[in-house]
């Protein structure tokens, strides 16, 4: 009985990634994408995004859940880039640079957040949403009106032709995949970019060790039981604020490696898509809102991503319209966020019931004896 | 006392971030290169471009030059060095020469008349500032499209009315 309920369980946890393994199968033929395409891309994405998902990771030790104010931490990330493009700063020391300015643009950011998100405790994810369209607004006032008159920007091909403003895209050849190329090797035809695995690989080995260390043993206890670790002697708001904080830190961080990759910024877009992807891609790889972890990050990256991949390809295979994949991504990428959410919220009232329960039957053992 | 010891890590910190930047700002300052193949004199010493001039950064061959073309490189830094492979004639025995210059930080591009430069003259004679044309026609003004909810509103058509 026991067991089945275990399997049971199991399945639940694992449905969204089981959902997704089916998706790929049926997918990969289809496509008619060979392995070693395929292998090719999916090594690529991972050193471009991993970076980005792992920074999701605190706050939902935390008990934040999803921080979708990561968003946030992305714009920091941007407004770093744009700065080092416009003083010609390139290659890898340009994207230290743009690390460098984003850094304190985060955590002034991630503060403002994480003190709201202390406001609206057991609401965070939807809060952190609606900060990050607050936030867009105010890094559009900046991007757009402030960056000509009020910050410097010197360059033309970067400034919009009016005089002020940045335009929609901005060019980032001077560093496009420097930190991948520094040290790439190809295995069978694939190429692997090794320094920005080592980047992933030091941040997932400190999340392990962040995780037992006093302040990750804080976070744990307060995404618990925020009662029970208040009681304990943790300054629980104190503590959430940081995780907020590293996140966002992270995120800036993570925005810089995924737009070397790209080669380009979508000014007023790529921000705004990204949380959504890896919020989505992280929930692919079997986490939940109250738990998640860095082999969730890594299956996450590689089934969402072949998704990404065969979609648009077996889409158009199947109708004849690549478009009908290209919507099929996207309403996956939501749908996987909704019912990621939808379980939550059942598991929870689930654990309610169940603990209602037997706090009934040990009272009514109680009072026959 | 702990106090104190705290904050002095911070700042020792602080300035040790401050000081990667400056590093950063200095070595990973961009420049583009561009070599002109131009006869020419200064001063009334004159200089003649070679029938054809190879230009190579790194071992890289980065322009192949004939009299009055132009070539370009990308490079980091305010250290620039390259190598020119000259063939003076047509059908001529060609030479090869290195070249190391320092960069003014200040400039993004930078104009090097590579035959004044190897007739030994001084830097104001084959060194100068690139400055891009400048278009004689308005350039477009580009649309920035920064609402997802934009034309969903009836925003034009209060516009219109």
């Amino acid at each position: 009985m026991t067991k089945k309920k275990n399997l049971r369980g199991l399945l639940r946890q694992g449905s969204v990634s089981l959902m997704f393994v089916v998706i790929c199968i049926v997918c990969i033929p289809i496509s008619g994408l060979s392995p070693a395409y395929l292998v090719n891309e999916i090594v690529t994405r991972t050193g471009r995004n991993a970076f980005l998902i792992l920074s999701l990771l605190i706050p939902i030790m935390a008990g934040m859940g999803l921080n979708f104010g990561m968003t946030l931490g992305a714009m920091a990330g941007e407004i770093g880039l744009i700065l080092v493009s416009d003083w010609q700063i390139v290659g890898i020391p340009g994207m230290v640079l743009a690390m460098i300015i984003s850094v304190p643009i985060s955590i002034i950011l991630g503060l403002f957040c994480g003190k709201i998100l202390n406001m609206a405790k057991g609401r965070e994810m939807i809060t952190s949403y609606i900060i990050s369209y607050f936030i867009n607004g105010v890094y559009q006032l900046v991007v757009l009106y402030l960056m000509g008159p009020v910050i410097p920007i010197r360059h033309s091909s970067i400034k919009l032709p009016r005089g002020y403003g940045i335009r929609n895209t901005v060019s980032l050849l001077s560093m496009r995949q420097k930190l991948d190329n520094l040290v790439a090797i190809r295995v069978g035809g694939v190429k692997i970019p090794v320094v920005t695995f080592i980047v992933i690989a030091v941040m997932c080995l400190c999340i392990i060790w962040f995780r037992k260390t006093k302040l990750g043993q804080d976070m744990r206890a307060v995404g618990q039981d925020m009662e029970v670790a208040r009681d304990a002697g943790i300054n629980v708001e104190r503590t959430r604020i940081i995780s907020i904080v590293i996140s966002t830190v992270l995120a800036g961080i993570g925005m810089i490696i995924y737009l070397q990759n790209m080669g380009n910024i979508a000014t007023y877009s790529s921000h705004s898509q990204i949380g959504m992807f890896c919020i989505a891609a992280l929930l692919v790889g079997g986490a939940s809102v109250d738990k998640a972890s860095i082999g969730n990050v890594f299956l996450g990256i590689a089934l969402f991503h072949t998704m990404f991949i065969v979609a648009p390809k077996a889409g158009a295979v199947i109708t004849g319209d690549s478009m009908i994949g290209e919507y099929f991504r996207v309403f996956v990428s939501y749908a996987v966020i909704t019912v990621a959410l939808i379980m939550y919220e059942t598991n929870k009232r689930r654990a309610k019931g169940q603990a209602g329960e037997e706090l009934a039957r040990a009272q009514l053992e109680e009072e026959r004896a | 006392m702990k106090n104190s010891k705290k904050l002095l890590y911070r700042l020792a910190a602080a300035a040790v971030v401050v000081l990667i930047a400056a590093a950063m700002f200095i070595v990973g300052r961009g420049h583009t290169v561009y070599f002109d193949s131009k006869s020419g004199d200064y001063n009334g010493t004159e200089y003649a471009a070679p029938y054809k001039m190879e230009v190579y950064v790194d071992g890289e061959r980065v322009a192949k030059l004939k009299e009055g073309e132009r070539g370009m490189a990308s490079t980091m830094g305010q250290s620039f060095s390259f190598r020119i492979e000259v063939t003076p004639e047509k059908g001529g025995d060609s030479y090869t020469k290195d070249f190391s210059l320092k960069l003014p930080y200040s400039l993004d591009g930078i104009v090097v008349n590579v035959p004044a430069l190897e007739a030994g003259l001084p830097e104001e004679a084959w060194e100068s500032e690139f400055v891009p044309v400048v278009q004689a026609a308005k350039a477009e003004d580009e649309e920035v499209v920064t609402d997802e909810f934009a034309g969903l509103m009836g925003d034009e058509e209060d516009e219109a009315s």
